[in-house]
């Protein structure tokens, strides 16, 4: 599913951000990227969904080089994933329901279907009776499972999720990490990005390390 | 369509969240098709005005006063075969000495003492109206005056030549302000797009990460830049309305001894107005939004 062979990214063109990575992650599983900050984690994450370029090396994912997209085709790549941060990036004057649907229109689909699908992704986190609340009224947790439901809403093959818990409390995060692997058994595939000791722990999935760009452990 | 409908539900709750920018962008766009349209409409009643006096341009001839009545016969012909010459009116010797002797001032009555006639015979030539007949009145002009028998021609060439000069010049003078106008406006609507722009950044950088094509984020602003040109235009063109009107109502009864009326600005300009605003306003909005795609890409 995703291929990563002797990436380099380098930002000011001397200390590499990624040194020579290389990594699989086949289609299905569930991986843990974890390091501490500065170690690369969110680096991967860009370049897996197109948003930063690389100096050397070949990213496949889907069967699709990263490398070889421009910016007027890119969006083929990020259509076929969900991804999810840790500031939830949710839009303030967009409703729950709007924040969810908004994914949905940006890739032309109809009306009749947004509301469908918004409604089976708000279900499945549980936020169908705050559909119509703004986010500055929502919890963390809250907010969180917002942008989930936003990765999920068009059946994504790949959800990439950058420190989705970085922002919550344990017992909010385990609730998080459970979505995430209720996706998982759906069939897709998950880079979740954390340095949280407890969520790995408690996850129990492979764990890639970063250390400074290099895989440390995997 | 999906996307073009999509698109212009974000331009509309665009300019609703950024009313102020908006509001003074498109005041700035009237504020310039306006002197644009004010400089068009005094164009239009110029031309009008040249039009008027091209109209009522008649060719003198005059003639030898040894002309044979042969001679004559072949000046009458050249112009009576002439499809553009509605009349033509012999004056003679007799007939413009008397003209002249009745016309005169008490200053210059001692001229009439003189025991010969100075004046020559004439025929004084109209021409049928249209808008295009000092071509028509040289043509004629320059045929009699190869003639034998005529002494000289006068259609007052030199000041129509000025005027038309002018005229072109006024032509070159209004595409340069209209240039250079439209370049400020491309200016300053890329500016409040861009403000537009920033104002969004989140929602557009969101927008491109969940799949966005640069086409659908595009739409919305280029949209909104049109929207500004058109809504300025529309504006800038009752300004210049109710300009016209009042000059109309204050004014008309001035020149209606000359048999002119004041014009407004003809249609297919009107369109052109719009048109080009309309353009400025899409061009302006495409630079920002690339600008800001290209950066955003550059990453």
């Amino acid at each position: 599913m995703i291929q990563i062979f002797n990436v380099v990214k380098m930002y000011d063109g001397s200390n590499p951000v990624l040194d020579n990575i290389s990594l699989e992650i086949p289609k299905g599983e569930f991986v843990f990227l974890t390091g501490p900050s500065g170690a690369g984690k969110t680096t991967i994450l860009k370049i897996l969904f197109g948003w930063e370029s690389f100096e050397k090396g070949q990213v496949l994912v889907k069967g699709i080089n990263v490398g070889k997209l421009t910016h007027r085709n890119v969006y083929t790549l990020r259509r076929s994933m969900g991804v999810v941060f840790q500031d939830y990036k949710l839009l303030p004057n967009k409703t729950v329901f709007e924040n969810v649907s908004f994914a949905q229109e940006v890739i032309g689909h109809d009306r009749k279907t947004i509301r469908f699908k918004t409604w089976e992704a708000l279900k499945n986190v549980g936020l169908t009776p705050k559909k119509d609340a703004y986010p500055a009224y929502l919890s963390g947790g809250e907010q969180q499972r917002v942008a989930i439901a936003r990765a999920m809403v068009n059946s994504p093959a790949i959800i990439l999720a950058d420190e989705p818990t970085g922002n919550l409390d344990p017992d909010i995060s385990f609730e998080i990490l459970k979505l995430f692997e209720e996706l998982n058994q759906k069939g897709s595939t998950i880079i979740f990005a954390t340095h949280s000791q407890e969520i790995m722990k408690v996850g129990n999935h492979r764990v890639i390390s970063l250390n400074r760009g290099k895989v440390v452990a995997s | 369509m999906q996307t073009l409908i999509s698109g212009f539900r974000t331009t509309l709750s665009n300019i609703l969240n950024n009313k102020q920018t908006f509001l003074l962008s498109v005041a700035t766009i009237t504020i310039a098709i306006s002197i644009l349209g004010l400089f068009l409409l005094l164009f239009f009643n110029l031309n009008g005005l040249l039009s008027n006096w091209n109209r009522q341009v008649q060719l003198i001839v005059y003639l030898d006063d040894d002309i044979t009545v042969s001679q004559k016969e072949i000046l009458e012909g050249l112009i009576s075969n002439n499809q553009h010459v509605e009349s033509t009116t012999e004056v003679s010797r007799e007939t413009a000495w008397a003209e002249f002797q009745s016309n005169i001032s008490d200053n210059l009555k001692p001229l009439l003492s003189l025991e010969f006639n100075p004046l020559p015979g004439s025929y004084k030539i109209r021409f049928r109206s249209s808008d295009n007949q000092l071509p028509h009145i040289r043509e004629l002009s320059e045929t009699l005056e190869t003639q034998q028998g005529v002494e000289s021609i006068q259609y007052g060439e030199e000041w129509i030549t000025r005027f038309e000069k002018f005229m072109v010049f006024s032509k070159i003078f209004l595409f340069a302000i209209g240039g250079l106008l439209s370049l400020g406006l491309i200016l300053i609507i890329s500016n409040t797009i861009r403000l537009s722009i920033y104002s969004r950044q989140d929602e557009i950088e969101l927008m491109l990460l969940i799949g966005a094509t640069p086409t659908f984020v595009k739409i919305p602003f280029l949209l909104e830049g049109m929207i500004q040109g058109l809504a300025g235009s529309v504006l800038a063109l009752f300004l210049i309305g109710g300009v016209h009107y009042y000059l109309k109502s204050e004014f008309q009864s001035s020149i209606d001894s000359m048999g002119m009326d004041f014009q407004f600005i003809a249609e297919p300009f009107l369109f052109g107005l719009i048109g080009l605003s309309v353009l400025v306003g899409l061009m302006a909005s495409y630079i920002s939004t690339f600008q800001f795609l290209y950066l955003l890409n550059k990453k």
